[in-house]
């Protein structure tokens, strides 16, 4: 019997083992036939038209970790506010290099956490670049360069609250730590209702002959104003809910925006009365704190993009009109080289700057970014209507193409039909709208392709990081037994290796190159025209000259007078743009 | 009688002993420690946060009760760490208080005012004036990159003449901007080019170039300054203030603290910004700004008036002009935090005039230096100035270096024996400030049968204080609680007229709201009107 039992226990460890083989190679090798640019047999299968919870995301970084020891690393940078890990894979080729000196890109998405598909486009760059790697020389000297700290949620908590707990395609936007938004004294003691129960919160209508809204005549499940001279006969009455405490509002104070992680940031920080939704000062917040540390501690991170959504841009700072001095000519012209390739791969994108083009916004990540810290950081509003049916349309949620694309491709599988319901304090009602993953998150057939188009994007960015190399090392004698040994340091991208608001600011150490000989060196300097002999001396410490910046597609020149003779190696030591070395 | 008393609670007390002299952190610690053991009822002490350096920041919170429940001052010392008299006054405050707490009038303070005590946010940089080598550092034990070049602390001072104590150099030089006082040749002054001087000295403070970069001491052991580390206009980047604003666990620790502590409506701090001798006056453009660069109007005006009430009891004038550079504890308690905030250096040397028995004549040249070392001479203070006197100088070989000059930290901390009646008159302050206190009151109340068991209530509500509920720039701080009016009803009655929750931004002293409501039900009504800065009214009307 006992026996049995164990040979029952192994029979159902090898049939598992057999499923699991299955799951992991999806088709046998020989069943698929390879499309142009995609892993055609992975041996992580994620599938890219759905969302991932908190629980999912953890578990595909840690297969993509598992199976591919030598170009992925898993970490947690840190908890949030409930105890969740922030989870970051490292993309490298770990075998080349040190990965923690290579330029890297730091990536995250879901900063607001109803902007939830920024952890799957942040995720897929992670998939995309492991599973590529072995058929993709592209991708290997990519990974032989460069590295990639993806973060794909830095949002954790509320990416639950927003997919497990009643919600509107726009809630919440914070995390779940509890604010009292209304200055009574009570916290969170009116939220938003889930009325219907249906795990949605959509909005309220009732019939009224003085109202201002009538049915849509072309479909009849959206609203529309009537005109200036028209009778309407129905009223809207806001987002589903009621008025818990009896203050006379809806829906005031719940966990829908207790305050915006994305105004949390070092950089031009202001208060709360000043920019809405700051909290007590920068990086206040458990998750974002944790993400500056990492920063701090990756002074090779050169560039950083933040996944939110939507609306189809490729923004940049300034967040503020007061902060237009700090993007200086030089490091503009960088972010517009990158930014208008950035238009050209992700159709329906549009490249903007924040203050301009949006909205004034203060202590916004992507500012601290490059004003704090000199990364040449974009943040990319995910979800464009443009991709409904490929052509410009609006955000306005009752627009007709938002309806029909519904009607047509979804099935309607994007709507709450309108219900009756009877409210304890606006009677009978009906309750239905737009299901919280329609309008914002991208609908799953459109996913996987954003998803490329954005992390294509992101490769460009980070292909541009700063790539060093000591290009010659030459000697010409002085006489009386002294060599000068003139070596020049060039840069094949277009970053510098410090912005120039890092330069201005000396946010990063110079650029330190050095020579190593057996001859005595008796004098440095960084060489400003080789061709007229102009040269400025370093008084101290002559053997490693330090260089304020390395320019973009430029090269830095300098000299060593040395007594003797001997064999040469020249090596850059740069933060942002990687080390190199050549010995001559 | 009250003197017999206190003398009597003096002596049971036994271990209380006044301080001789200015007390590193042990001896503070000691002393709040003394305070909480002695006063366990009015008393409590609790560490925030330890420092980078493995030190305590203390609150002592003194009041009775609820503290929490009470509008509350937060007093603060130590913002600047070269300046040991604020954590003096600060902790001087909580030891006469509550050496007084036995008399009527502070009891009767105490039941409605919380105290919040922090005097000392700056530990790790006041130690250094205790330490073997005294110098004014206001930076914390954070290792930081002053000159960002990439190295940490590589150049700091160097006591050259070895007497412990970090003074001047000078170097005589063609190029050097400074000359020699034409009243006292002891203090040397810029030269006025205007005026055709020419300079002879080079002036730095005393050291070498350790690394050879061509600058002096630039990045030396002291990290972060609280006093520059707060988000109103920080500096970022510049050498002490933090690569971002509130970088440090200290500033975390008191900002956290106290935009918890939703009852403060005024902040007291010492340190070099002043606005209680002189107030800051209302700048119509400045105050319009969208992020906010002067105070409110009424703001202002809140500000003359309790500077009018420091200066009638501190008999100050004189005061030295300050200017707030930005990340400081003045500017963020107005301007961030949304209170009344008030600073002082608590002293500063008095203008002195000649005295002609010493054959002092006018200064033809005013010099703060000068100014001071004239005043030390009446006072008979000499010990506070070092004779220049020649040192060979590795970063000059071939010329005349000299140290000496004045000692650090006498500019803005008095001689011990004068701490103990600032200290007594900075504690007269802080008890009548008090008195300003915002304070809700319900007033009018009136009750109006009609017919069918129904009741009109109404009220006035008031704020019989001198300082309204909450400072005009506050009212638009979600931090800051607003003023609530809640009609609490029991199952048996309901609000069939008026609101049963009203919220209101702020009652000035001369506001008088008038409220109404129609009851239908029996039994014991309660309503409670009020907020955290002004206190909660409670009252029960029969239905």
């Amino acid at each position: 019997m006992r026996v049995m039992k164990t040979n029952h226990i192994f029979l159902s460890l090898v049939l598992a083992a057999a499923v699991l083989v299955q799951q992991a190679q999806a088709q046998l090798p020989n069943q698929v036939f390879k499309a142009a640019g995609s892993p055609v047999n992975p041996k992580v299968t994620v599938t890219w038209n759905r969302y991932y919870d908190h629980a999912g995301i953890g578990e595909i970084c840690k297969k993509i970790a598992n199976a591919y020891p030598d170009l992925a690393k898993l970490q947690s940078i840190g908890k949030s506010y409930e105890g969740r890990d922030l989870w970051c894979l490292t993309i490298t080729d770990f075998k080349k290099g040190n990965a923690d000196r290579k330029p890297g890109m730091y990536i995250d998405g879901n900063i607001h956490s109803n902007e939830i598909q920024g952890a799957e486009f942040a995720l897929y760059t992670a998939w995309y670049l492991t599973e590529s790697f072995a058929d993709t020389k592209f991708i290997q000297e990519l990974l032989a360069d460069k590295v990639f700290y993806i973060v794909p949620t830095i949002n954790p908590d509320a990416r639950d609250g927003f997919m497990h707990k009643p919600n509107t395609a726009s809630s919440p936007r914070s995390g779940v730590l509890p604010i009292d938004n209304d200055g009574d004294g009570q916290v969170n003691e009116d939220s938003y209702d889930d009325l219907d129960g249906d795990g949605h919160i959509t909005m309220m209508r009732r019939k009224n002959p003085n109202g201002r809204w009538k049915i849509d005549p072309k479909d009849p499940r959206n609203m529309i104003q009537v005109g200036p001279d028209e009778k309407g006969d129905y009223e809207l009455l806001g987002i589903e809910g009621i008025d818990n405490d009896g203050d006379g509002r809806v829906n005031e104070d719940g966990y829908a925006f207790e305050y915006d992680p994305n105004r949390d940031w070092g950089w031009g920080w202001q208060p709360n009365y000043i920019q809405n939704g700051a909290y007590k000062y920068p990086f206040s917040l458990p998750e974002n704190r944790a993400v500056m540390e990492f920063v701090l501690k990756h002074p090779n991170i050169a560039a950083a993009q933040s996944f939110h959504n939507a609306g189809g841009m490729i923004l940049r700072g300034p967040g503020g009109q007061e902060d237009v001095g700090t993007y200086n000519a030089q490091d503009i012209a960088v972010y517009d080289a990158i930014a208008k390739k950035g238009e050209e791969l992700i159709p329906g994108y549009k490249y903007l700057v924040v203050y301009k083009d949006l909205y004034s916004a203060y202590g916004g990540e992507l500012d601290w970014f490059y004003a704090g810290r000199g990364i040449y950081t974009y943040s990319n509003e995910l979800w464009t209507p443009y991709l409904l049916y490929m052509k410009d349309a609006t955000r306005d949620p009752f627009d007709n193409a938002t309806y029909s694309f519904d009607r047509y491709l979804l099935f309607q599988d994007a709507f709450v039909p309108w219900k009756e319901y009877d409210h304890p304090q606006y009677g009978k009602i009906e309750i239905g709208g737009m299901k919280k993953n329609y309008g914002r998150a991208h609908p799953g057939f459109l996913l996987e392709s954003d998803a490329h188009r954005n992390m294509a994007f992101s490769i460009y960015h980070v292909y541009h990081t700063p790539k060093l190399e000591v290009q010659e090392i030459s000697e010409r004698s002085l006489g009386d037994g002294l060599t000068e040994v003139t070596a020049v340091i060039v840069n094949s991208r277009m970053m510098p290796t410090h912005s120039s608001q890092d330069v201005k600011n000396k946010i990063e150490r110079p650029d330190r190159i050095t020579l190593t000989t057996s001859a005595k060196i008796l004098s440095g300097m960084q060489v400003e025209n080789r061709d007229l002999n102009l040269s400025t001396e370093q008084l101290n410490n002559p053997q490693t000259i330090e260089v304020a910046n390395i320019s973009g597609l430029g090269s830095v020149t300098v000299k060593w007078i040395v007594q003797g003779t001997g064999k040469y190696t020249v090596s850059v030591d740069s933060y942002k743009g990687g080390t190199a070395s050549a010995s001559k | 009688m009250r003197h017999t008393l206190t003398a009597l609670v003096v002596l049971l007390l036994g271990n209380w002993v006044a301080a001789q002299h200015y007390s590193n952190y042990a001896e503070q610690s000691n002393r709040l420690q003394t305070l909480a053991k002695s006063y366990p009822q009015l008393a409590t002490l609790q560490s925030l946060a330890k420092t980078n350096g493995g030190k305590d920041i203390w609150l002592l919170t003194i009041g009775t009760g609820k503290t929490d429940a009470k509008p509350a001052i937060a007093v603060m010392g130590g913002t600047e760490g070269n300046h040991l008299l604020g954590a003096e006054l600060a902790l001087g405050f909580a030891e006469n208080l509550l050496k007084g707490s036995q008399s009527d009038s502070i009891r009767k303070l105490l039941a409605q005012t919380t105290y919040y005590v922090l005097p000392n946010v700056s530990p790790d940089a006041m130690e250094q004036y205790f330490a073997k080598l005294r110098y004014e550092r206001t930076g914390n034990a954070t290792i930081t990159d002053e000159d960002r070049d990439g190295k940490t602390d590589e150049d700091g001072f160097d006591d050259l003449d070895g007497n412990g104590k970090i003074t001047w150099l000078r170097v005589e030089s063609p190029v050097g901007e400074y000359k020699t006082h034409p009243d006292d040749p002891r203090v040397l002054i810029k030269a006025d080019a205007a005026k055709g001087e020419k300079g002879k000295y080079l002036l730095l403070a005393e050291g070498i170039d350790n690394d050879k970069d061509g600058k002096f001491n630039e990045d030396g052991e002291g990290g972060i300054a609280f006093n520059k580390n707060l988000t109103y206009n920080h500096r970022v980047f510049a050498a002490g203030a933090g690569d971002f604003p509130v970088s440090e666990k200290e500033t975390r620790a008191v900002l956290d603290f106290l935009y918890d502590a939703f009852n403060v409506y005024s902040i007291v701090s010492f340190g070099s910004n002043n606005n209680l001798s002189t107030p800051i006056t209302y700048n119509p453009q400045a105050a319009a700004q969208r992020i906010v660069a002067g105070y409110q109007e009424p703001d202002a005006r809140a500000n003359a008036m309790v500077s009018e009430l420091y200066n009638k009891i501190t008999g100050s004038k004189d005061a030295p002009r300050s200017m707030a550079a930005g990340g400081d504890v003045l500017s963020w308690g107005y301007y961030h935090y949304g209170r009344f905030s008030f600073s002082t250096p608590g002293w500063w040397v008095p203008k002195t005039k000649p005295d002609t028995t010493r054959k002092e004549k006018a200064f033809s040249v005013d010099d703060p230096v000068a100014n001071y070392l004239r005043w030390a001479g009446q006072q008979g203070i000499t010990d506070t100035y070092t004779d220049w006197k020649p040192v060979s100088h590795p970063d000059f070989p071939n010329q005349t270096v000299e140290v000496g000059g004045v000692d650090p930290f006498v500019l803005t901390n008095p001689p011990y024996k004068m701490v103990p009646a600032l200290v007594q008159k900075h504690s007269e302050f802080l008890v009548k400030l008090a008195a300003y206190q915002p304070a809700i009151d319900v007033v009018n109340l009136k009750t109006e049968k009609l017919a069918g068991g129904l009741t009109r209530v109404s009220f006035d509500l008031i704020n019989k204080g001198q300082l309204s509920t909450h400072s005009k720039l506050g009212e638009r701080s979600y931090f800051i609680k607003k003023v609530a009016v809640r009609v609490n009803t029991t199952d048996k009655q309901q609000v069939v007229g008026g609101r049963k929750i009203t919220l209101l931004n702020a009652l000035e002293p001369a506001d008088a709201k008038s409220f109404n409501w129609v009851i239908k039900g029996t039994g014991t009504l309660v309503i409670e009107a009020g907020c955290p800065t002004a206190g909660v009214k409670r009252i029960e009307v029969n239905l």
